[in-house]
């Protein structure tokens, strides 16, 4: 049995906001207003509000199970067969995330920062970093995470109150974007921006049960949510709709428009600070949790001798797109619209399941607080 | 086994660490354009035309050795100017790398200019790859020239400091000062050129040649308050030729006209941009007396449209505020039961100054570059309806109503004009 130590519901909450949250420095806001134009600030709400009635239903399976990990509900569930392969796509869809996510940064990096370094030796030292993560393990991951985050949010909140001189109200209307039915769809369907919480369910047992689960994933969920919303709503009315589909990333573009004088300007530093750190939270954490669940699905008591291979593979999915419309339109254009399908869908299908077969876990210390 | 990882991790990010990359460079490998101009070419579609610092002695006036001005080899005030003709923005600076021995970087652009011809035919071409381009920030101030780009930037220099680019970045903020014209990012200029609630403006700069100010005589001159200036009309003479003063209005990328110093401060009170600017006004009493005031906006103009029967009405609410600079006929407007004459003269000629301003909108151009549609579109539902409906198109139907309300706040550092005593006057001074 895999041992990951355990962190208390601080720690969980920052490192799942975290990993929620650091889209907002991709292309996720651009996306968001490309296609929900002004209504795309409550169009988030409603993908962050669907993600947590499907969280509850990740719930209720995690609570019929008590002491147990999505994994081994898995197993369970559907028999040891049935639930590897479970655990597998799990696993893949984890390097897939991560591996997109790496190269989404090293591309926004390119086009941002560096434009003529090799793209693998920005990959070779994110990497490093990664794997340097995972081999602490996963309280080193939240621990980093609780360091990260006070620094994130406040480099966020300057960039968002910085840029107030580039506000406009009113940029917000027409308040119906393009409708309520493209908003409705569009919102529901990017509940997949969210479905990251999922990744508590891995780890249930490093945050003290089922209790703490559903405490840590609706405070991060709402927290995200809220953030996603603010940063959206300050690039509408910044950019408005037509020039916020434009941008690669609209939250580094706010930043590199403030100005107030000749002595305070060009701030965007703050940004890649924070960037870089939210980046290697998110990755860091989306490559250990697909080693955790390899390790727990075929009883693998040490993760560690599996970083390189893992890692290795992490690299092979950042370099295969071609390019940033590549890895825009089709890698993170999957992971941010589809995901529910993988993330959530198959542990409801899991629940579905184990109501028709009855199936139930036993009563443990964890469960009962 | 441990202690080798170590080493070798802490070698490669030493390896980074001391920029090993394409990526890094030298401060000083690199010289950084200052300002960008851009005119239609003859051989080739863009002429342009770039300044950049050469690092000798701050970029001063100096008529020492590395100073002063030489244009035959394009060096102004320790700055060389160049210029060439190339198919793009970005190729022409690339084939200008030819001639310098660093690097020419963007990251400090403070100002783009295009000649009111290109601005005339459209921009969007220019644009695109200032938008695009990593090294272009979007604080980057828009100009439109009247006459070239490149006779403007040839002009452009400091007469005050050392530093050309302190000196541009301060020109800029005399808007604040003045309100003559107004600034406008690339950021502000590209969201107008794109956005369905409003068009684009942008400064507009000249090169005065000092034949407006007319010789002295000995006649007298009538009291001129408001007189149509466009840059290079500066009734002056000096060393500077460049002149920063109007408007230049677009619909779309295209420039379609442009408004003058006073047109200008009417637009930057009604869009916000206003911070403060001195009006002399006519006194009513007297006539040919001036009274100037320190003028500033009270809070936010408050602008709100509505429909009636399809026709959009634009309510327009300011609320001024006005300390006094001087009162020529030395009358005592600064008394409880006077002021409000004062009040009624700013808030009169302003009120007209807006309404006429937004008429030449309306009517010459259909060009609504207050962005009035932000509160069009709130009467709409969703985006379709009201890209369906566009503003744009509808702006010059606009029924628009004014309404200033001034107040003269402060009398500056007397509370009233005591009366000018001549050997052949009584004046009491008594108050009755």
């Amino acid at each position: 049995m895999m041992k990951e130590g355990n962190f208390g519901i601080r720690e969980a909450v920052y490192l799942t906001i975290l990993v929620l949250i650091t889209k907002i420095f991709y292309t996720s806001i651009r996306v968001v207003v490309k296609t929900t134009g002004t209504a795309s600030w409550y169009s988030t709400l409603i993908s962050c509000v669907t993600s947590i009635v499907l969280f509850l239903l990740l719930y209720t399976l995690m609570k019929r199970f008590p002491g147990k990990d999505l994994v081994q509900i898995f197993d369970k569930v559907t028999g040891k067969i049935i639930g590897k392969i479970l655990s597998l796509v799990f696993v893949l869809y984890f390097i897939y995330y991560a591996g997109s996510s790496l190269r989404e940064f090293v591309e926004m990096i390119k086009a941002y920062n560096l434009p003529y370094t090799p793209p693998s030796l920005i990959l070779a030292a994110f990497i490093t970093v990664i794997v340097s993560l995972a081999y602490v393990g996963l309280e080193g991951i939240s621990r980093f995470a609780v360091v990260s985050f006070y620094p994130i949010m406040v480099g966020i909140l300057a960039i968002l109150l910085l840029a107030v001189p580039y506000y406009n109200f009113n940029a917000i209307f027409p308040i119906g974007g393009y409708g309520i039915s493209k908003t409705l769809s569009v919102g529901l369907l990017r509940s997949s921006a969210y479905t990251e919480v999922v990744i508590l369910a891995f780890i249930i047992n490093s945050i003290h049960g089922v209790k703490i689960f559903k405490k840590t994933g609706l405070i991060s969920l709402g927290i995200a949510g809220i953030i996603i919303s603010a940063t959206i709503l300050c690039s509408l009315m910044a950019f408005d709709y037509p020039q916020g589909g434009e941008n690669v990333s609209d939250l580094f573009q706010l930043a590199r428009i403030i100005y107030f004088n000749r002595f305070f300007q060009r701030i965007e530093s703050i940004f890649l600070f924070i960037w870089i750190m939210a980046s290697l939270v998110t990755v860091g954490a989306t490559f250990y949790i697909s080693l955790s669940i390899f390790c727990k699905a075929f009883n693998v008591e040490q993760h560690r001798p599996l970083i390189l291979p893992f890692s290795f593979l992490t690299f092979m999915v950042a370099l295969e797109p071609k390019s940033l419309t590549e890895v825009t339109q089709r890698n993170i254009a999957f992971v941010r619209t589809y995901s529910i399908f993988i993330l959530y869908l198959i542990p409801i299908f899991v629940l579905l399941l184990a109501f028709i077969l009855g199936k139930k876990g036993a009563e443990t210390k964890h469960a009962k607080g | 086994m441990r202690k080798v990882s170590l080493l070798l991790i802490t070698l490669f990010f030493f390896f980074i660490m001391t920029a090993c990359t394409t990526d890094g460079k030298e401060i000083d490998d690199q010289v950084y354009a200052l300002i960008l101009g851009l005119d239609k070419g003859v051989d080739n579609k863009i002429r342009l035309t770039i300044q950049y610092p050469t690092y000798k002695g701050g970029g001063g006036m100096q008529k020492s050795e590395g100073g002063g001005e030489d244009k035959k080899s394009g060096q102004i005030d320790n700055t060389v100017v160049t210029t060439i003709e190339a198919s793009s923005i970005l190729e022409g600076i690339n084939l200008l790398n030819t001639v310098t021995s660093r690097r020419i970087s963007l990251v400090h652009l403070k100002k783009v200019v295009f000649s009111e011809y290109i601005a005339r035919q459209g921009i969007k071409n220019y644009l695109e790859p200032l938008a695009r381009f990593r090294e272009i920030r979007r604080i980057t101030q828009i100009a439109v020239c009247r006459g070239s780009a490149e006779d403007f930037i040839n002009e452009n220099k400091t007469l005050i400091g050392e530093s050309i680019s302190k000196s541009m970045e301060l020109m800029t903020s005399q808007s604040q000062n003045t309100g003559y014209f107004p600034k406008t990012p690339f950021e502000t200029f590209y969201k107008g050129i794109l956005s369905p609630y409003g068009q684009a403006y942008s400064t507009y700069v000249g090169i005065n040649d000092f034949k407006h100010l007319k010789p002295l005589s000995e006649a007298t001159a009538p009291l001129r308050t408001e007189y149509p200036i466009l840059p290079g009309e500066i009734p002056r003479t000096g060393d500077l030729a460049r002149e920063t003063i109007g408007t230049a209005v677009f619909d779309g990328d295209r420039m379609v006209g442009s408004l003058n110093s006073y047109e200008t401060r009417y637009f930057m009170m009604v869009s916000g941009g206003f911070e403060k600017g001195i009006f002399t006004l006519e006194d009513r009493s007297m006539p040919g007396s001036a009274i100037p005031f320190d003028v500033r906006l009270g809070r936010k103009p408050k602008v709100k449209v509505t429909f009636n029967n399809g026709v959009p009405i634009i309510d327009v609410n300011l609320n001024i505020e006005a300390d006094i600079g001087a009162i020529q006929s030395r009358i005592p407007y600064e008394k409880l039961e006077r002021i409000d004459e004062l009040n009624d003269l700013i808030a009169d000629i302003i009120q007209n100054g807006i309404k006429k301003t937004i008429e030449k909108t309306q009517k010459e151009w259909n060009t609504d570059i207050f962005s009035f549609g932000y509160q069009a579109a709130k009467h709409f539902f969703t985006i379709q309806e009201f890209e369906k409906y566009n503003w744009l198109r509808h702006y010059k139907e606009a029924k628009v109503n004014v309404s200033v309300q001034a107040n003269v706040r402060r009398t500056g550092l007397m509370t009233e004009s005591a009366p000018v005593r001549y050997s052949n006057q009584d004046v009491l001074s008594e108050e009755k």
